[in-house]
This record gives C-alpha cells, structure tokens and sequence, in this order.
C-alpha cells in the first residue's frame, strides 16, 4: 500500500532481526480473548481515483456553496480570504510538524506564534495573548474557569445576548463546580444594565458578555467594566466577529479584564463549523493563570534571538492535575493562517475592509427597510450583524426565494429565542463579500 | 553531591529549619531540592500573619520545568517573610540555606520537631 | 530571523480595495463616535511579495514529516496523504455554512454519518460525538459523561483512577471534572498493578482511564482482570485512544470492555498535526451512555432519505463547543479510511508494531530499555548509562538534529524506577525499513560520540536555524509580544547579526 513501504520482504528481515519466526509472536501479550477473530466490517480499499470520485459526488450534495453566499453570520463569517495566504499555507513544514516543543526545529511555527500574539495585542489593546484555544465557546468557558482560579468566588452572570452554544458549552464546562451562573436579559437589543446592577454581588467571579453580541449589537463595555471594577469583579468580553477589532473601540480601553475572540474571521474557512479557532487575551499580571500554550522571546546560546514556549509549568504535562487548563493540541495551524491573513491585511487594510463590512451591512439594512416588507425590531449600534423584522407571514416562502436564488438565508432568531416580540425576526449579516448589485437584487427578491 | 548543613533540622519534603530560639524557626529548601527544580523562575506571596498547620501548602515554587509545592514542616503563624526570595527567584538557587529562606513560623506545637530529621538522617535519606 | 513588523515600510501595501467604497454610507451616520477607533490599529505594513517571502523563510526554519523521519512516541506522526487535503478543501464542503439549512448540507452530514459508522467498527463502539476538538478534549467529554451518568443513578462518585504511567492531559482533564485523582502505580512489567487497582476501586470512584498500549507502549495483559475489577465495583471504563495505532484489526477496546473510547484523528488516522492542531478527539461510547453524549448528533430518516440533527435528550451533558465538529478533520478521516480498508488498516498497526520491535532489538544494546519486552507501536529505551558521561538524555536528543531528524519524547512518561532518562520512539508504519536503519545507525553512532566526545553532544545541536535556547531568561524577561520587546529595547540591545539568519 503506498503509504506503508515496508516490502514482504523488509519485514521479514525485520521480524528475523528481532527474532521472531512469525508476527504473532509480537501480539502474545494480548490475551486470545479479546484478540479480533476476523476482518473488519468496512468497505475494501478504494484507488486514489474511486476515492476522488466517491468524495466528489458526495460534496455535490451540498449546493454550490462557492456560489451560494451566506446572509447568515451567527459566530461564523464568511469572508475573502487572499489565495497568498493559502497558498503559503500549503508548505508542508507549516502543517505536517509537531507541537514546537523542540523549539531549534520550530522557530517558523513559534515566530508565527509571536507575530499573532503581536497583532491581537495590539487590536483589543491587552497585554498578553494566548493565541488558541478550539473556538470561543471553549475559550469563554476557559475565561469563566480563569476567573474563578483568580477571585476564587462563586458566582458568574453572563448576559444572553451571548452565542447560545456559548452559553450551553460554558454550563457544560461548570456543572462540576457547583457555580452561581445568573443569566442578564436583554433590552431593546443590547444586555439589560438595570438587571446587570441588580446581579452583582460580593460573591461575583466575573461578567462575560458579547459585543457585538449575538444580535450584532454594540455594548457599552466600557460602562459594563466601570461597574465591575467597583466590586473586584473581572469583566470578561467575547467577540464572535473579529472583524469588529479592525474599526471598533479595543477592548483593553474599555477595562476588559479578559478578551475571548473567534478569529474564525481572520483568514478561516466557514469548514462546516470547525476547526476555527479564538484567543484568550489578559493582562500580565494574570499570565500564571492563563490556560494554553504561548510563544516568548529569548536568545539562543549563541546569542541569537529566537522563540520559545513558555510559561509552560502551568501546562499539564508538567502540573497535571493542578495544570490551568487541560488542552494539550489546540488549533495551531489557525494561529499561522490567521497570522499571515492579518499580514496580507495589514494596518489599512483591516481597517477598510471593516469600514466596508459596517457600511456595506447599513446600506442593505435601509434598503430592506425602503421596500416596506421590513421593520426594524430593536434600533442598537451594529457592527455588521442586525435584526430585522418580515411584516409577512409566510417565512417559508421568504427563505426558498433566497435559497432559489442561491443565497444561504438569514438565521431565524426564534431559533434560539423563544420570546414573543421575536417572531418573523431574522438575523443578517453582511460582509465585504457582497456587491452593490446583489444587495439590491437580494433587496428586490424579498420585496415581491 | 548536595550540600547538607548540620545544626539544621529536616523534612522529607526537602525543607530545612533552623531554630531561632522563643519557639520561632526559620524555613527553607535544600540545595538538594533547588538543584532539582533547576533554575527557579518564581516564587509565589506569601502572606505575612497566615496561620499554618503541619501539611500545609506555604507557597508554590516555579522553575521552567517544573513546579513544587513547599510544605511547612510545622504548625504554627507566620511572623515574618523574605520578600528578597519572592522578588529575586534566583536567590534559591545560589544560596538555599543563607539568603534563600522563606519565611519564619512561631510554632504553636513544639513538640512537631520530634518527626523531623537531624542533618545526618536527612543525609542518609537523600543517600537513597 | 526579522519580524514582519521590522520589514514593515510605511505605506506599502498587501490588499485590494473594489472601486465602490460605498462612500454614499458614512461611518459617522451609523455609528457612534464612542464605538470606533479614533486611530488606525497598527498592524504591519508590507508587500504582498514581503508577506510570501517571509512565510517562505520561515517555513524552511520548521521540520515537518514530509522532511523526514520524527519518531515521535505517542504522537504517531505519520504521512498525511495529498489526496485527503484535497477532498477537504472541496469549496462545497469548506465554504457551508454550520447555520445552513440541512437540506442545502447532505453532503457534509453524509460525512460525517458514515464516518460514525466506521468508527463504530472499527473500535467496537455504538455511537460517536464528533464534537470534541482534540484528546483533551474528547476526555473531558468523556469525563462529563461520566460523572452525568452516576449522578442519574443517584450515586456520588467522586475519585477516579488513573495509572502513574498515564498523559498529562488525564489527570488536567478529571481535575476539570472535579474528581480526585487517585493515582495507581505500574508493575514491574510497566503495566497497571492489579493489586493495588483492586484496592483502589470502590463504589465512590467512577472508573479507570486507560491507555492501551499504555503510554511506554506495551499492551497491559491484566486487561480481562482490570475490566472485572472496574466494572465488579459498577464503575466505566474509558480507553485514552492516543495509542490506537497498535491496535487496528487487532483488537478493539469495545470488546475488550471499554464504555468510552477517544481516538486522536490527527494520530491513528494521519490527519495533519498542524505544529499543534487542529486535530479532532471523537468519543465512542456504548448504547447505554448514548443518551449522555454531546448534542446534536448526525442521524439519517429513511422516510424522506435526508440526514438530519438530532438533538440529544435532557440526559446530554450539553455543547462542548460552538457548532458540530472539526469537520475538515473528518473529512480527512474518512478519507483515510476508505483508501486503507481493511486489510491494509491492520497492516499499518502490524506494520507500526514490527518498525517499534525492530528499532528496540537493534538498539537496546545501546539504550537499556525501560522494560524487557516485546512493546507495542512504540519503544521505551532509556538514556541512563550515559549519565556517568555527563550526558543527559535531552542532550541526546539534541544531537540528533545534527543528523537531521527530529528527536523522539524524550522524559516522558516517567514514573519510577524504569520509566527514568526516557527515550519513547514511535517510527509509524509510513516509515520504511530502511529509513529505521539509517536512524539506528545514527542513534548507535551518537552513544559512541557520547562515550568519547561528550562534548559534541553537550554543545548540539549546531546545524539547526538556533541552537540551544534559553527558556529561563524567556520566562523572566516575559516578552510575549513585540511591543514588549519594542518596551525592552534599551536591555535586549539587538543588531542585525542577532536577528538575521
């Protein structure tokens, strides 16, 4: 089989070397019983061509999602990504190694490393950045699990206006731990203050919210942070859209303790879902509690300067089980695509391409509104996520005339929130990716 | 060879106690245990006034391989602490007995020095 | 090596801009000033051919498999074939949308379906999560699972046990379910002392968790005597999969016992390791722990012939993550498994088992192995004689980069008094005979060099792009960003003979 070379003959010589007369031999030590007695179950090896072929016809069995663009965002963004970017992407040295724990054999994954840190610091203004952890609802729960370690109190509250598998992978991850989680409504689109002021208590570890939060919205972390900071509780921000750090005030000037960001947007593919990958950025005075592994700066004996991993007695391979976090393999291969995704961005360009990414989301926002089938729900500043409520009745209609036409239809935000005022509310979000032309005949599809 | 101080008493963590008279004793790490830990990076607060029991973790000591919990050999309150090992890491390393302790404890159970070790015990028990 | 930020020249640019800005919308009319960025977010500022030359040089500063040989125990680094890369980049697969209606998505969901169904298979298991993002992951799923399952029965277990020999991530993992870890020590064939597991286990402990092979690699004979003992008390058993690669076609942990099961797709089933993901740790569990599993899972309704979601029942333990799973990474899978089949997914375990035996008879006169055995896919030596030289095992390892290969793990595992000074070398079955010979050559000239000029090994590595690095000062100058460093300047006082190589 071409990917084991080993000839009949090379392992004879082998097993002769070791001194067995027969493979057998090398398996003894597995008791007969539970020795499989007979060939697995499963299809007969497939050529290259019948494997290409069967792949193929079964991918044609999505629709064809190079053509059909997303008007959905929901914590996963579909956006251009520069063919540079994947084609340097494409070099085996990044993708087929190990984790860089042999740092001499490493240093193009670990320089890559450091820039991202680099870039991440600088867009939320925080001072030290673990570059992965798997996606932002396991990192939100890492944040909440940090927070505890370091205020060691009881309670969390987090507004609803989070992503909703947020939400339940944060209950997932704290069920042991016998944790007050106290969930903040929302008003008019944006995390209820009143009801946040009322939550808060001496025993609060931390607040996590979402901005811009699930409805696109923008929260005034800033106010959110001051109130914190006024009981020692440390304000946790979540951002799903990535894109929002490249015109968006940072999160750093606005008092968050902690920053847990879905880069998914930074260079991702929409894959299905995963892998993506998020950040977890804090301030230095926290680094011994951070979960993950992060690259830091040094000289190599001769004087050179080079990367490593650090602060690794926190990792479980050293602490076990007093480590910060379990994760061992995170989702490295993200950071580098994401790092050389913000590279062929650079400063200008993240800043136009989200500049486009606002206006482009406002113009379709007044042009849904202009063909009088659409009312505004909730009115909230929005980056480029926002709710918009069908004044028809029949929904189904509205998404097979967008799914016709070869567009992936907003999300139905009853989906996730059940409550009356929500009904016919779709959620749009619109990137760099549309055209003028396509949103005006979107606009003109769903006005008939 | 690691080095030993007689006149010291020892635990089987690896800590060192020098008695200071009016029940107060001085705590350590050995040169055993620092030269384990390698170079030592970090050496967590500790907190002046903590009452301690026998057991107790007293602080957490970091090198880049490794993390050690030292544990007070006896019970008793805190009194004093060495912010130079807090603040200079490197101190355990390069002299563990002088500049190195950590903090000095009031015992509240004299009698707690019975279970520990003279200088030449402690040396055949690192002998093994 | 330069940073991007130090090849950065004010103005250059990398991107492209379309000629309708949609100046009509102006920023100021749609969001508050408060909300945005008064200046620019400085990021870099070069070249789109600075940007390809950078990332070119520094990828020529990393070894990856397709350099060569990285007998890496445990981690099973094996050939990621081309054809599965290209399958998962499939525009219909990368750009669908995780919110896409189910009907616009069969594809991806038969994927996954069929993917469950061969896993099933071939581990022996009734139903598997896609969900968890790597090993770790998949044990804390595992975990959850488990202690949701007590907790139903009404039981209040609270210990788990786990071998000394065992991953890190097992015991960081149970901490994370709030267990105590209750440590059970290795006898001295390495394997778990069924002794002191028959003590061990009681009603309040939920279970073992298991490598097997176990992590230096030797298949724990006690295995019929470790499920009577676990499962007599009413406890689970989980099978940590990280060594799955010994064991397909031979065996699989659901006949041997095992309620739950995690595979690592980026070891046994050649999925990239990405310099540290993404990967993926799919759970397996028995028809009995189905309901506690992640939600939702892929099913199929005969009906109307659609794959569907299914969302899991209140007994589910919830979301471990946003969204489905690391669906490239399945793709991947499948396609492994399809171009390998039957007959040659033994081969490859046969294959890994021979390549392990034949690298430790070789070389076990020179490395004492931790224990006198037949091993599984992977071997054990040590590096202990060589301390009398002055030697220290990771300076063995260093010098083998001079020969250019990647070192193999080196002081892991370690529980004593074998698994000391170790050397843990996993040459998977994509490695053939006579790339082993050439590295047994090597590792046989290095124990010379180590007798008669330690020195050489001492001072390695010298080929590589750095040599050996200063982790202390890295944990105490913590320059974690290049603002940090840029902070620094005046104490780090590079020049270009410090950077440029």
């Amino acid at each position: 089989m071409r990917y084991i070379p080993s000839t009949k003959e090379q392992q004879e010589e082998m097993l002769k070397a070791i001194g067995v007369t027969s493979f057998k031999q090398l398996i003894d030590s597995i008791p007969d019983s539970v020795k499989l007695k007979r060939k697995l179950n499963i299809p007969s090896a497939l050529s290259e061509f019948e494997l290409d072929d069967k792949i193929s016809m079964i991918s044609q069995k999505n629709v064809n999602f190079q053509k059909f663009k997303p008007l959905v965002g929901a914590g996963a963004y579909r956006h251009f990504i520069p063919e540079a970017q994947k084609a340097l992407l494409q070099r085996q040295e990044f993708w087929t190694c190990y984790t860089p724990y042999q740092p001499e054999l490493s240093q193009g994954t670990l320089q890559s490393m450091f820039e991202y840190q680099s870039y991440i610091a600088r867009l939320t203004k925080m001072e030290v950045v673990v570059p992965s952890i798997f996606d932002g609802a396991s990192a939100s729960a890492e944040a909440i699990l940090m927070s505890l370690r370091l205020t060691h109190k009881n309670k969390i509250i987090v507004s609803t206006l989070i992503h909703p598998h947020y939400l339940e992978t944060i209950k997932t991850y704290l069920a042991p731990h016998n944790i007050i989680i106290e969930e903040i409504s929302s008003e008019n689109g944006l995390t209820s203050l009143e009801k946040l002021k009322q939550s808060i208590d001496n025993d609060t570890a931390c607040i996590l919210v979402q901005s811009p939060n699930f409805f696109g919205g923008i929260e005034s972390i800033k106010t959110f942070s001051e109130i914190a900071h006024q009981k020692d509780i440390l304000l946790i921000q979540v951002i799903t859209e990535s894109m929002s750090l490249g015109l968006l005030k940072s999160p750093g000037d606005m008092g968050a303790d902690i920053v847990v960001g879905n880069t998914q947007s930074f260079g991702l593919e929409l894959d299905f879902g995963g892998p993506h990958n998020a950040f977890l950025a804090t301030r230095k005075k926290y680094i011994r509690q951070i979960p993950g592994r992060i690259a830091g700066e040094t000289t190599d004996k001769n004087g050179k300067r080079c990367f490593v991993m650090t602060f690794r007695a926190r990792e479980q391979d050293i602490r076990r089980e007093k480590a910060t976090s379990n994760i061992c393999t995170n989702h490295n291969l993200n950071v580098i695509a994401s790092n050389i995704y913000l590279s062929l961005m650079g400063t200008e360009g993240l800043y136009q391409y989200s500049l486009l990414n606002a206006k482009k989301a406002h113009y379709f926002e007044k042009k849904l509104l202009e063909t009088g089938k659409f009312v505004t729900k909730y009115k909230y500043p929005y980056f480029n996520e926002f709710l918009i409520t069908y004044k028809g009745k029949d929904m189904e209609r509205l998404k097979k005339v967008l799914i016709d036409n070869g567009f992936v239809p907003p999300l139905l935000i009853q989906k996730f929130y059940s409550d009356t005022p929500l009904q016919n509310t779709l959620l749009f979000a619109i990137t760099e990716i549309f055209s003028r032309n396509e949103l005006d005949s979107i606009c003109n599809l769903l006005s008939q | 060879m690691s080095k030993i101080i007689e006149n010291l008493y020892y635990s089987k963590n690896d800590e060192w106690l020098k008695d200071e008279g009016n029940n107060i004793m001085v705590i350590g790490i050995t040169d055993y245990a620092q030269d384990q830990l390698g170079d030592i990076v970090y050496v967590e607060e500790i907190k002046n006034g903590t009452k301690v029991s026998k057991g107790d973790v007293l602080t957490t000591v970091e090198s880049v391989k490794a993390v050690s919990d030292v544990y007070s050999p006896i019970s008793g309150e805190i009194v004093e602490v060495n912010q130079k090992v807090i603040n200079e890491p490197s101190t355990l390393n390069q002299d563990p007995y002088g500049e190195g302790w950590f903090a000095k404890i009031k015992m509240s159970k004299p009698d707690e020095i019975k279970e520990l070790m003279t200088s030449s015990e402690y040396n055949d028990f690192r002998k093994e | 090596m330069k940073l991007i930020f130090e090849k950065s020249i004010p103005g250059r640019v990398s991107f492209s801009l379309p000629d309708d800005l949609f100046e009509d919308i102006k920023i100021e009319d749609i969001l508050p000033a408060d909300f945005i960025e008064k200046d620019k977010k400085n990021l870099s500022e070069v070249s789109e051919v600075d940007v390809v030359r950078h990332f070119t040089k520094l990828s020529k500063y990393n070894y990856g498999v397709d350099d060569g040989l990285y007998p890496l125990g445990s981690c099973t680094m094996k050939y990621n074939p081309r054809i599965n890369e290209k399958m998962a980049a499939l525009n219909n697969f990368t750009k669908a949308h995780p919110f896409a209606p189910t009907e616009l998505v069969q594809g991806s969901l038969e994927v996954m379906f069929e993917l469950n169904k061969l896993l099933c298979e071939i581990t022996g298991m009734d139903q598997f999560t896609m969900a968890p993002a790597s090993g770790a992951h998949g044990e804390l799923t595992g975990i959850l699972i488990m202690r949701k399952y007590f907790l139903d029965q009404g039981q209040n277990r609270h210990k788990i046990l786990i071998p000394d020999s065992a991953h890190g991530t097992n015991p960081a993992s149970a901490a994370m379910g709030a267990f105590d870890v209750v440590e059970i020590k290795s006898n001295e064939n390495g394997t778990v002392d069924i002794d002191a597991l028959s003590k061990a286990m009681d009603e309040q402990t939920v279970g073992l968790m298991l490598t097997n092979p176990n992590t230096v690699g030797l298949y724990d004979e006690g295995i019929e005597q470790i499920e009577k003992i676990i499962h007599g008390k009413g406890g689970l058993l989980y099978y940590d999969g990280a060594n799955l690669n010994a064991s397909l076609g031979i065996l699989r942990p659901g006949d041997t016992g095992f309620d739950i099961v995690h595979l690592n797709l980026h070891k046994t089933f050649s999925t990239p390791h990405g310099g540290g993901g993404p990967g993926s740790g799919v759970i397996g569990v028995k028809s009995n722990l189905i309901p506690y599993l992640p939600t939702p899972l892929v099913d199929f309704n005969p009906e109307n012939n659609m794959y569907i979601f299914k969302e899991a029942g209140t007994k589910s333990i919830g979301m471990i993550r946003s969204f489905w799973g690391n669906f490239s990474v399945l793709v991947k899978t499948l396609c492994w498994i399809l171009s390998l089949g039957p007959e040659h997914l033994y081969q490859a375990s046969r294959n890994s088992i021979i390549n392990a035996n034949y690298v430790l008879t070789k070389l076990k006169d020179y490395y004492k192995p931790a224990y006198d055995r037949f091993c599984g896919h992977e071997c054990t030596l040590t590096g202990r004689e060589y301390k009398k030289y002055g030697i220290k095992t990771l300076q063995i390892a260093k010098r083998l980069m001079d020969y250019g290969y990647h070192p193999p793990t080196i002081y892991f595992p370690h529980f004593e008094p074998y698994a000391d000074e170790t050397i843990m070398i996993e040459p998977p079955e994509s490695e053939g005979k006579e790339i082993l010979d050439s590295f047994i050559n090597v590792m046989i000239k290095i124990s010379q060099e180590a007798k008669e000029n330690p020195e050489i090994l001492n001072s390695a590595p010298h080929v590589t792009p750095v040599s050996q690095t200063d982790d202390v000062l890295a944990v105490k100058q913590a320059i974690l960003t290049y603002d940090d460093e840029i902070k620094n300047n005046d104490k780090l006082n590079y020049s270009d003979e410090n950077i440029n190589f």
